[in-house]
């Protein structure tokens, strides 16, 4: 009875895995094919001699190594300046006494509730008419500061204890000393787990990316694979080859960060 | 009267600087400027023309296509939200299981948040594909009829939703799973001691004590929705005639597609998905909220 | 302008932010006043939509002309992207004056580039120079050209051709040299071709195309029409598209009965999707460019043929319109640097460069010498296809019909003749319903876009 029990339970698990690794079996499996094993009907499931001449096609149709590149500085750009920012105004909320303060982090969770959609044509415009359309600026300029950072890293300054910042106060340490040399390294875990979430948020963005950038030098991995797929001369097995590549950096940091990630995106998924 | 240090205000305002001119630049302003574009027509080459003052309004309310679009919207966030926190949950609840080896199984159903909505979307339209797809080969393994995943209006929106129920599953399964890691196990050992069984236990112990992180995941997986571009541009462009155009990608034809640069209409637009997710989020917190067992 | 100093101020925020990150614009356009270029060579910036393949040939084509004009004009061709994209990068230069020299926009942005105001029509430098444009094709020249006069220079043209697997035509008992030439042969063939397994599935089907807006207007010239009034918008503006005409139903209610009885499988929008079943054999009739020749050639395992775009009228004069796209020389740059890049369209004619041009990416040449350039003959042989393209170009009778509609907002109007196949095919709506309402639903934009241009 426990066994047969057990073995239920492994059936069900080992069926859904399946079903919920499949594209990415799949993936990977027809990066390995030759192109005429997709293009046939039925299609191939296993490549029949696995080759590696996909990846290598890849670069072939997009510059890839640039698109990785642009994703790299994108992303990492964007999530530095997210925990610069959010530290900067979560300690003022957090410690600080000044006029209108409830006003201002107001307008910070109000931030939440506009959703970016709302706001893209106008920005789309701002890139425009300033000339900035196909730069790094305008794939990063929008997302330096988040109202999500600010009231995430907020909340878990709110439970570090107040008289060990009053005390490093009035022994004279400044704020900015205050908060690099003992807030920021206490508070790793709530940073580490923002800036995972925020550079995954980063990496997998689309629309914005896709309208302000036009060559594909320019362009994020994201855009430059679906290009792939609308390349003239479409091979399955080279879009797949390059949605492998673009999946690297996230499938490590799914498997390898799984409980910051969790803790990023509890707190930080207050807004989509 | 509240006194204020000088020096600490100074530092604040330091502080909150970088972020608030950020909001203001890229956030407030625009949203501003929304309005007023929505006041305005467009010359061809897309900029502000001419004031029209409601004009955009009583085209975008007139039109049969905004109800269309709405109702898209609505059904493909039933059809995405619904069936992700029901699957979400019963994942959840299967990876609760006292096996060993669990971590691996835990770990694997974490896949699809690996992907982002671009790689999924590849990834779906070679499996959708209706000349040479994978999902009609292994039909055809089983001698089931082709179907017309894509292709066929009343098939396109379920398609694309039922991608983007795969991608949000392991997102939605990671903040389930920690759900339920958190609740004490004290609770479920009383409820042994109490007699109560495995349904009972998850009826009256297990769900009330998950209803905030199913509040969480209905709140931000229902905003998700609302905002899907990405999956929509890649696997139907809004097709097959018009089936799967929701707001957002309304707002993207008009404004940006086809030599387009109906600025004007598409701000209108925009702002009645702001108004939408206004409301939706309003609702949820002050509605919902309070049906929500709390801790 | 309203919020002028507003927008400033943020606009000099933005430029500061900018800055910091490592970002930064390209200079903004010189005045068209500067009577000579500061320095040499001059830059000449071209934008254009040629990925992969095409790309590399429109690298090499500057690569070549660079070399032969060192010291004195340089030419730098940029992707940006499909036409769409390239159109949109124009006008959001236009916004923020920055637009290239010379940028390539497709057939259907030809009327908005010309309403624009920002274009110097290429009959100024032919004019002021004779330059002869006999050996030009006359009717790629037909479609660029409106009263006569050429606003922009035809770069990559195509036509639609008919393209069937000539093993399956075989094997049918058909013959294999003779494709169908109208809708009801390619019924009355697709009706043998077509084949079912035991279970009644079907494996093979006789046609096949995307639903692509295109082929309407294809279709509808091959009838002898007009797809848009006033002369197919060159008389005047169109102020009306006609695509809801007898013929136009006609060929509606061909291609929803061929899917209906199962003889033409419906493969969406994405001509890519329509393609991959043609090549995989599950269909053996397709419509595609000119342009897809050499990746069928390359793609499929069986013989491919080509015939002429299928007629809906069997008696009709018309012939398929010249698509593709074009360059045009944009008036905000100054008067040296459009001169160089005239210098550069006249390179791009010559016969050994469209000879190149052709064999490298399977688009016409623009003028006939390029045909005899011994490079383009042995191309021809390898694939005598294409000869069934040239010689449907050269049958072609050049007149208001077949020189295509002109319309500002032609984009949208494919897409609305796109959602008329959509609902009829898919039965939402009885064909000539479904080309009414396309004609209702794109009126708004046709209006507005006359009285913005007024």
């Amino acid at each position: 009875m426990r066994l047969l029990g057990r073995m239920l339970g492994y059936g069900a698990l080992t069926l859904v895995a399946l079903v919920l690794i499949f594209p990415l079996l799949f993936a990977v499996s027809a990066s390995l094919m030759a192109p005429h094993e997709l293009s046939q009907y039925p299609p191939a499931l296993l490549p029949a001699h696995p080759d590696l001449g996909a990846f290598a096609a890849v670069q072939r149709v997009i510059p890839l190594s640039r698109q990785y590149f642009n994703s790299v500085l994108v992303a990492a750009l964007v999530t530095t300046a997210q925990v610069v920012t959010g530290v900067l105004s979560a300690y003022a909320f957090a410690f600080l006494r000044f006029p209108f303060r409830s006003l201002i982090f107001g307008l910070f969770i109000a931030t939440l509730f506009v959703p970016y959609e709302a706001v893209i044509i106008p920005n789309y415009l701002t890139m425009a008419n300033s000339g900035l359309i196909d730069t790094y600026a305008a794939l990063t300029l929008p997302f330096l500061a988040g109202g999500v950072s600010t009231f995430l890293l907020r909340q878990f300054f709110l439970s570090f204890p107040r008289d060990l910042y009053e005390a490093a106060i009035v022994d004279g340490t400044g704020h900015l000393r205050f908060l690099w040399s003992i807030l920021v390294p206490l508070s790793r875990p709530a940073i580490a787990s923002l800036a995972i979430f925020q550079f995954i948020a980063t990496w997998n963005q689309y629309f914005w990316p896709l309208l302000v950038t036009r060559s594909p030098a320019m362009q994020t991995l994201q855009i430059g694979i679906s290009q792939l797929q609308n390349a003239d001369a479409q091979e399955e097995n080279v879009v797949l080859a390059g949605v492998v590549l673009a999946l690297i950096p996230t499938l490590i940091l799914t498997f390898a960060a799984q409980r910051h990630i969790v803790r990023g995106l509890t707190a930080g998924a207050v807004r989509g | 009267m509240k006194r204020y240090s000088r020096a600490e205000s100074y530092t604040a305002a330091l502080f909150v600087a970088p972020s608030l001119i950020l909001f203001g630049l890229f956030i407030f302003y625009p949203l501003l400027r929304s309005v007023s574009l929505s006041f305005y027509g467009n010359d061809i080459i897309g900029r502000p023309g001419l004031f029209v003052g409601l004009g955009q309004y009583r085209t975008l309310f007139a039109s049969p296509a905004l109800r269309e679009t709405l109702v898209n919207t609505l059904l493909f966030t039933l059809y995405t939200v619904l069936p992700g926190l029901v699957v979400g949950v019963l994942l959840a609840l299967l990876l609760q299981l006292r096996l060993r080896g669990i971590g691996i199984f835990r770990t694997l159903m974490a896949t699809p948040f690996a992907f982002s909505v671009a790689t999924a979307a590849v990834v779906f339209a070679v499996f959708f594909n209706p000349g040479v797809g994978v999902f009609n080969g292994l039909l055809g393994l089983v001698h089931i009829r082709p179907q017309p995943w894509l292709t066929d209006p009343g098939r396109a929106l379920p398609s694309v939703a039922a991608a983007t129920v795969w991608l949000q599953l392991g997102y939605n399964v990671l903040v389930l799973s920690a759900g339920l890691g958190a609740i004490p196990e004290e609770i479920y050992e009383a409820a042994k001691l109490d007699g109560a069984r495995a349904w009972s236990t998850l009826r009256h112990v297990t769900l009330p004590l998950l209803t905030p992180t199913l509040f969480f995941l209905l709140v931000v997986s229902t905003i998700i929705s609302l905002q899907s571009f990405g999956q929509i541009h890649i696997l139907t462009r809004g097709g097959p005639a018009g089936a799967t155009t929701t707001l957002v990608y309304s707002i993207y034809l008009n404004a940006f597609a086809f030599g387009s640069s109906n600025f004007g209409l598409a701000s209108a637009q925009a702002l009645v998905l702001f108004v939408i997710v206004l409301a939706i989020t309003t609702f949820q917190f002050g509605v919902l909220e309070r049906k929500v067992f709390y801790r | 302008m309203r919020l002028t100093g507003r927008r400033t101020v943020l606009t000099i925020l933005i430029l500061v932010l900018a800055v910091a990150c490592g970002g930064g614009g390209s200079p903004t356009a010189q005045s068209s006043s500067d009577p000579s270029p500061s320095s040499l060579p001059v830059e000449v910036t071209w934008w254009h939509g040629m990925g992969g393949t095409n790309g590399d040939a429109v690298k090499a084509l500057s690569e070549k002309f660079n070399t032969a004009n060192q010291g004195k004009i340089h030419i730098t061709p940029t992707y940006q992207g499909n036409y769409d994209d390239t159109l949109a990068k124009l006008k959001a230069g236009i916004q923020s004056n920055q637009v290239p020299t010379m940028v390539q926009v497709y057939d259907i942005g030809s009327r908005f580039m010309i309403d624009s105001k920002q274009v110097t029509p290429m009959a100024n430098f032919i004019d002021a120079e004779h330059y002869s444009v006999a050996d030009l094709e006359p009717n790629i020249l037909g479609y660029y050209s409106i009263n006569s006069k050429l606003y922009s220079m035809p770069f990559n043209s195509s036509m639609p051709l008919l393209y069937y697997n000539k093993d399956a035509f075989t094997a049918a008992g058909l013959d294999p040299s003779k494709p169908p030439a109208t809708l009801d042969e390619i019924r009355t063939a697709a009706q043998k071709l077509t084949k079912k397994d035991a279970s009644g599935q079907v494996t093979q089907y006789g046609f096949g195309a995307a639903i692509y807006g295109w082929f309407l207007e294809q279709w509808t010239a091959r009838a002898d029409a007009q797809y848009c009034n006033n002369g197919n918008g060159r008389d005047s503006n169109a102020t009306k598209i006609n695509i809801n005409q007898p013929q136009d139903v006609k060929v509606l209610q061909w291609w929803t009965q061929m899917v209906a009885d199962g003889l033409a499988l419906n493969t969406g929008r994405k001509t890519d999707d329509a393609a991959a079943a043609f090549m995989a054999g599950r269909s053996v009739i397709n419509l595609e460019s000119t342009g897809s020749l050499r990746k069928y050639q390359a793609g499929a395992k069986f013989q491919v043929g080509t015939g002429f775009y299928p007629k809906s009228e069997p008696g009709s004069a018309g012939g398929p319109i010249i698509g593709g796209a074009s360059n045009w020389i944009m008036n905000a740059r100054p008067k040296y640097e459009q001169n160089s890049a005239w210098t550069f369209i006249k390179f791009l004619n010559q016969p050994d460069n469209q000879a190149y041009w052709h064999t490298h990416t399977g688009y016409f040449p623009t003028g006939k010498k390029a045909l005899d350039e011994p490079s383009d003959v042995q191309w021809r042989q390898q694939y005598p296809q294409f000869q069934t393209a040239i010689d449907q170009l050269h049958q072609t009778k050049l007149n208001k019909a077949t020189q295509g509609c002109l319309l500002g907002v032609m984009p949208k109007a494919r897409q609305a003749a796109e959602v008329a196949i959509e609902k009829a095919i898919l039965k939402q709506a009885e064909p000539k319903k479904a080309l009414d309402d396309a004609v209702a639903s794109i009126q708004p934009d046709i209006d507005q876009y006359n009285q913005q241009v007024k």
